[in-house]
């Protein structure tokens, strides 16, 4: 998976237009994950509308994942919070830039756990978490684990997978039946699927839950954190939308 | 070499609740107070104004008000035999950082103890017998009664504009109150803040059933309120944004709410933040504190000379600072003598989602950190017949929920998946319509349950790691149990759509991964006999008299009520003795 | 900390003026400018504890510290910088150093400085220093400011630093016709300013003299005139007399007997709380009135604040205002969480934790906007302002808690406070002019307050 591991070209000067900018990374995705547009026989519901406006560059552009890993985001959290009409899926909510976004932050880079050694990673699941990665570095390890575990055994990425698959794959990571080389998959997808919740039920700040919309989904009126005037009123429906800390409504 | 620093009275270690009840307190005897707090200096504004402080990401999961793990953390293990692994990410129970400490990000839950929590040793032998109590735990009497504490109880509660329903005034019932509470002198000084929904299904449930319950005893205002430093609160609106969180309405009872503005007036005192304290100095006696030695922001070992040291630095930092200091013989679990570390304990808890159907409006985010919630006291302390039970504690039943802040918050119901499209169809239609019963349990002290210092994990000083050496008990198994069957109880009387319980079942090990409570404690407890604590009823070390070390890590063992109110207690009695009797005669309080 | 105040659009008007002025005005103000008061007078009376005490509080009420004691600077050593349209100018320091401080002022000196602007030199002193109030003070009272900043104040080395105001705007000459102008000459006063202990009359006198006097709350709180000087000097002067000024980009408000926006609906004690603690009931102290309180009137004597709030009782209003009279409908909607009136569901979002539904806010904590004369007054500067800059309450002493607003700037489009602040302006019985984007954007520019975080 060499490929999948390059980073993608970041342009430096001030001269470079978007064009080029999206060239680039079109030629980088392509090269990296050359299965995962076009590939498989329903294209178009493997890579929604979302993904595929990131995908090809017109909406966010990753700055920590490669091409490959985030393939990999997209597809994954795509399948833990798939898009339908009950609500946004992870895609629609932009689940994938804000776990981008994440990696670029003191949280992303480890600041927030102790990962000093030794390490242990056998110790007892009720002892927490003791793999050496900190978030970064653990969806780094984990992709090209995972990747590798599903070129081995079906041929392609994980991206590349039909849906059926990549739930069957997400429920083994989960389980921890698959054994990868660097990572305890059960320790990964708990990360993965904490991350994606993250994005999509928090602050649209941070770059996820994009317009609200899985506040509105559930009911949760966002940032506005005042009901005195409701709990002489139990049991009422509340009637507002939400509203966010920099005071988009809804 | 250190340098060293201008000397002053008092040097107080960590400027949480304890150390600004004692800064204030010591400041207004006119004695020059330093306080040393190792986090960052914040307040209300501009730390934690509407709207930055309702966002769950950056306070509810990243925890930024807490210690970041990667410069300090515990290392756990089950058995006095295991290998102890670092606690890499906050779950369990969240460590503090920072002025204010945990009573920024606390709840605002106001219990006092019951009068017979603090004399259980003897009032199990009494009631049960002597054999009542297991092989292996060590709980302790507390040298002091709840009506000496009364008092001071009565101070903590008016320090925060306190609000709830006394249920025993002065020894006469006052209906709508906690029926098995111990007297208290006078109401609280606000009323309870407004049941939410849910509290109301839960109580109707619990008096259909025969039980009392009241409305939670809270620090969070219900309405503006002046307490007696001339600092002024305001009103809680139930934001849904309290744990975890700073109190943008300035209605959480907090050191920044109640006491700073008064303290930072006062030109005898002084704060240095982001100043770690890394250990407290001995003279060549080894019987009397010179001050402490700590590090600065820039990296620079500093000594602060004081004539008294106060350690009033959360309960794993107070535990380890003693250890470190060489203060006090530390504990050995092998023989159960030694008293630095011993009698860790915590808190079980067990957590009901309770679903009800769509035409039920819970409206979840409508929550107070601890006002707006009902408690059922019936199984708590002693306030029910252990005998055929066989176990010592219990724990209150809590019924609300303090936000539903969707991240973390959200739950669905048993059966659905914890993600994909079902997932999210459950999400969807359970939110609005989901509430909480937890039984909150105590656990007691015993001889394998302690702290020492870690022999391999160091903090971003190069100091060892505190290690905690914890598992439950048959008898937290037992009592947990009991209390959750009474809970589940009330939940069926509350008739839902379904419920699903997280509890600990015989063989569960403590698991880090589950939050828990942050009632962490002992390690450095209270007692009448220096054999057995490192504490006097004062607070105050009976190896060091000029040392006293107020918190949680002075409780012999744990209630099943939450901790605060009894650690503010315990912070003002100790600092009236200093006031009254050791200022005037610096040495021991209790003959040792 | 820069504050901007009006006095520096008097010396930009006056530098303009002295500019293409004649050189007979020069030679005019250069021959007779430092005329007035004697520089040789010498305190008589022997320098005491009990005389610097008393000169003590005068500092305090004429607030002298609020220029001269910079944030984090020395107590009296100056250095404050006061920003001009033309660059800024810092205060004096009034610390008795002998080399940088008043250490060599004689009692004439002193005098001359603080009742009629005038350095020893005989030039004019900028007027952001309230000269024309000062000029009111008694002697008693100036003899003993003086001995407390000779014998009171420690003496702090700190050289004076020269404005920034570019020669030729710095010449100083022109400001002698503004002082001639504008500054009462110094006149003998009665006894019965200095006392508070001869009954009603007597109160309502010290009330004067306060307010007048050395506390100079026409600096902010009166209308200047067009070479900027306050168009009223005292009560005597006219209705123009603390009927609301504009400093800063904030309304000073009308503290004369308005229903609705100057003090009508406040009694002496709302005035006395508010004094003393930066708040009360329904209002609270923002803007440059914070430093007030803190500085200042939180240190007055009871009996002190009794006369000033006596006094401004005693200012008719004059604006033919009716009493404010509450009117719940706007409360009922938000209460019930309908928001179909332009700005409500803003209002809710932004403003209604605290302020509540009902707009009034809860007493000594979140000021009431229904009623308040802020939010009432024609010029909506100060509530745009506050609400895209925020505000604290002071720290006093009987009052620590800083309650404190923060800026909603990046939070609200200028459209979004423009609906919000009309709203305010129009509910609970409020009934103000409405406000368009129009002017939020031009106070936003003016405060250099960012935009909102989502047009960036």
């Amino acid at each position: 998976m060499a490929d999948s591991a390059q980073r993608l070209p970041q342009e430096a000067g001030n001269g470079d237009d978007g064009d080029n900018r999206r060239r680039t990374f079109l030629k980088g995705a392509l090269a990296a994950v050359p299965g995962a547009l076009f590939l498989g026989c329903d294209t178009a519901r493997l890579v929604p509308a979302a993904a595929a406006a990131a995908l090809t560059g017109e909406g966010y552009q990753p700055t920590y994942f490669t091409p490959a890993e985030w393939a990999f985001v997209n597809a994954a959290t795509d399948r833990l919070i798939p898009s339908n009409d009950d609500g946004p899926g992870a895609l629609d909510a932009h689940v994938p830039e804000f776990i981008d976004r994440q990696m670029e932050t003191e949280y992303g880079h480890g600041g927030f756990w102790y990962l000093q050694g030794p390490f242990h990673p056998e110790a007892d699941f009720t002892l927490g978490y003791q793999l050496r990665y900190s978030p970064r570095d653990l969806y780094r390890a984990a992709i090209v684990d995972i990747n590798g575990w599903s070129q081995k055994t079906h041929g392609k990425d994980f991206a590349a997978l039909a849906d059926a698959e990549k739930d069957k794959t997400l429920s083994q990571l989960q389980h921890g039946e698959i054994a990868l080389p660097n990572v305890k998959a059960s320790e990964f997808f708990i990360q993965l699927l904490a991350n994606t919740k993250e994005g999509y039920f928090a602050d649209p700040m941070y770059g996820g839950n994009r317009d609200m919309a899985a506040w509105k989904m559930i009911g949760f009126p966002g940032a506005r954190a005042d009901f005195a005037d409701w709990a002489s009123k139990p049991g009422q429906v509340y009637p507002l939308g939400p509203v966010s800390i920099r005071g988009e409504k809804a | 070499m250190a340098t060293r620093m201008k000397p002053a009275d008092v040097v107080v270690v960590g400027l949480g609740w304890t150390g600004s009840i004692m800064s204030i307190e010591l400041a207004r005897e006119g004695l020059n107070v330093v306080a040393l707090e190792r986090g960052k200096n914040r307040d209300t504004s501009p730390d934690f104004t509407y709207p930055k402080a309702a966002d769950e990401l950056k306070y509810g999961i990243r925890g930024d008000m807490f210690r970041r793990l990667s410069l300090e953390t515990v290392t756990v293990r089950h058995g006095v035999d295991d290998l102890a692994v670092p606690y890499r990410q906050y779950n369990a129970f969240l460590l503090p950082d920072g002025v204010g400490g945990a009573g920024l990000h606390w709840n605002g839950q106001i219990f006092r103890p019951s009068p017979e929590d603090l004399k259980i040793r003897t009032r199990m032998i009494e009631r049960y017998g002597a054999n009542f109590i297991p092989d292996g735990m060590t709980i302790q009497d507390y040298d002091v009664t709840y009506d000496e504490l009364e008092p001071y109880f009565d101070r903590f509660e008016y320090l925060n504009g306190s609000s709830g329903q006394a249920g025993n005034l002065n020894g006469v019932a006052a209906p709508g109150g906690n029926p098995f509470e111990g007297r208290r002198s006078r109401p609280y000084p606000t009323p309870p803040v407004a049941d939410t929904y849910a509290a109301i299904l839960f109580a109707k449930a619990a008096k259909e059933l025969g039980y009392h319950p009241y409305p939670q005893p809270s620090a969070n205002c219900s309405q503006p309120y002046t307490n007696f430093y001339g600092v002024r609160l305001g009103p809680c609106n139930l934001c849904g944004f309290c744990e975890r969180f700073g109190c943008f309405l300035y209605s959480k009872g907090s050191p920044q709410t109640t006491i700073l503005p008064a303290l930072y007036s006062m030109p005898n005192f002084e704060l240095r933040a982001q100043s770690h304290v890394t250990r407290i100095n001995l003279d060549s006696t080894g019987k009397r504190a010179v001050g402490v030695t700590y590090v600065d922001p820039s990296g620079a070992e500093l000594f602060q000379p004081a004539e008294m040291v106060i350690l009033s630095s959360f309960q794993t930092n107070n535990v380890r600072m003693m250890l470190l200091s060489g203060i006090g013989k530390p504990y050995d679990p092998k023989t159960g003598t030694g008293v630095i570390g011993k009698n860790f304990a915590y808190q079980m808890m067990s957590a009901t989602s309770v679903f009800y159907d769509k035409d039920v409006a819970i409206n979840p985010f409508i929550g107070a950190g601890s006002g707006g919630s009902q408690i059922v006291d019936e199984f708590n302390s002693d306030h029910f017949d252990h005998g055929p039970l066989g176990f010592v504690g219990g724990g209150y039943i809590i019924g609300g929920q303090t936000g539903g802040r969707p991240i973390q918050q959200l739950a669905t119901p048993p059966g659905a998946p914890s993600w994909g499209a079902a997932w999210k169809r459950a999400a969807k239609d359970s939110y609005l319509h989901t509430t909480n019963v937890v039984a909150h349990g105590s656990v007691m002290s015993y001889r394998d349950a302690y702290l020492d210092l870690d022999p391999t994990y160091r903090d971003s000083l190069g100091m060892p790691l505190l290690r905690m050496t914890f598992d439950w008990h048959d008898n937290e198994y037992r009592m947990t149990r009991y209390v959750t069957d009474r809970a589940l109880e009330i939940v069926g009387k509350m008739k839902p759509k379904a419920h699903s319980t997280l509890i600990r079942q015989p063989g569960d090990h403590f698991n880090v991964r589950q939050y828990q409570t942050t009632h962490v404690t002992g390690g450095v407890i209270t007692g009448a006999d220096p054999n057995t604590s490192a504490l006097n009823r004062y607070l105050q070390s009976w190896d060091v008299p000029n040392l006293f070390v107020p918190g949680a890590s002075a409780f012999p063992q744990n209630i099943g009520y939450n901790p605060t109110g009894l650690v503010g207690a315990l912070a003002y009695f100790a600092v009236d003795a200093i006031k009254a009797k050791y200022l005037k005669n610096p040495g021991p309080l209790v003959p040792a | 900390m820069k504050r901007r105040l009006t006095p520096g659009r008097v010396v930009a008007g006056l530098i303009g003026l002295g500019v293409v002025g004649v050189g007979g005005a020069w030679l005019i103000a250069v021959l007779f400018g430092g005329i007035g008061g004697d520089r040789s007078a010498k305190l008589v009376q022997p320098i005491d504890q009990k005389l610097i005490a008393r000169g003590a509080y005068v500092a305090v009420l004429g607030d002298c510290s609020a220029c001269h004691t910079a944030p984090g600077g020395k107590a009296y050593a100056g250095d404050l910088p006061i920003a001009t349209p033309i660059g800024a100018v810092y205060t004096s320091n009034i610390t008795p150093d002998e080399q940088t401080g008043i250490g060599r002022y004689s009692y004439g000196d002193f005098e001359r400085a603080v009742r009629r602007g005038l350095r020893p030199d005989g030039s004019a002193l900028y007027p952001a220093m309230p000269f024309p109030s000062y000029a009111r003070m008694t002697d008693a009272d100036v003899q003993a400011l003086y001995a407390y900043f000779t014998r009171g104040v420690q003496p702090v080395a700190q050289a004076n630093r020269r404005s920034d105001i570019p020669w030729p705007l710095s010449m100083r000459w022109p400001l002698s016709y503004w002082r001639w102008l504008f500054a009462p000459t110094p006149a003998s006063t009665s006894p019965a300013s200095e006392t508070t202990d001869a009954g009603a009359d007597a109160l309502l006198a010290r009330g004067a003299y306060l307010v007048e006097g050395p506390a100079h709350c026409g600096a902010c709180h009166t209308p200047r005139g067009l070479g900027l000087q306050e168009k009223a000097l005292t009560a005597q002067d006219g209705a123009a007399y603390l009927s609301g000024g504009v400093v800063n980009n904030f309304v000073a408000s009308d503290l004369r007997g308005d229903a609705v926006t100057g003090l009508g609906g406040w009694s002496e004690d709302d005035i006395v709380e508010f004094l003393r603690t930066g708040r009360n009931h329904n209002d609270a102290a923002f803007g440059g009135m914070t430093d007030v309180v803190s500085h200042s009137t939180q240190f007055m004597t009871n009996e002190d604040l009794r006369a000033i709030a006596q006094f401004l009782k005693s200012l008719p209003g004059e604006q033919g205002e009716a009493r404010f009279a509450y009117k719940p409908a706007a409360a009922t909607a938000l209460a019930a969480g309908v928001v179909s009136t332009r700005g409500a569901l803003d209002y809710l979002n932004s403003c209604a934790a605290c302020h509540r539904s009902t707009g009034l806010g809860y007493a000594e904590t979140f000021p009431a906007l229904a009623g308040n004369p802020v939010v009432n007054d024609a010029d909506p500067s100060s509530l745009i302002n506050i609400v895209l800059n925020g505000g604290s309450m002071a720290r006093t002493a009987k009052a620590p808690t800083r309650f404190t607003m923060p800026p909603f700037a990046d939070r609200l489009s200028d459209q979004e406070v423009a609906d919000i602040v009309t709203f305010i302006r129009s509910s609970w019985g409020n009934n103000a002019s409405a406000v368009d984007a129009a002017q939020v954007a031009k106070l936003r520019q003016a405060l250099n307050a960012p935009p909102p975080a989502a047009e960036r």
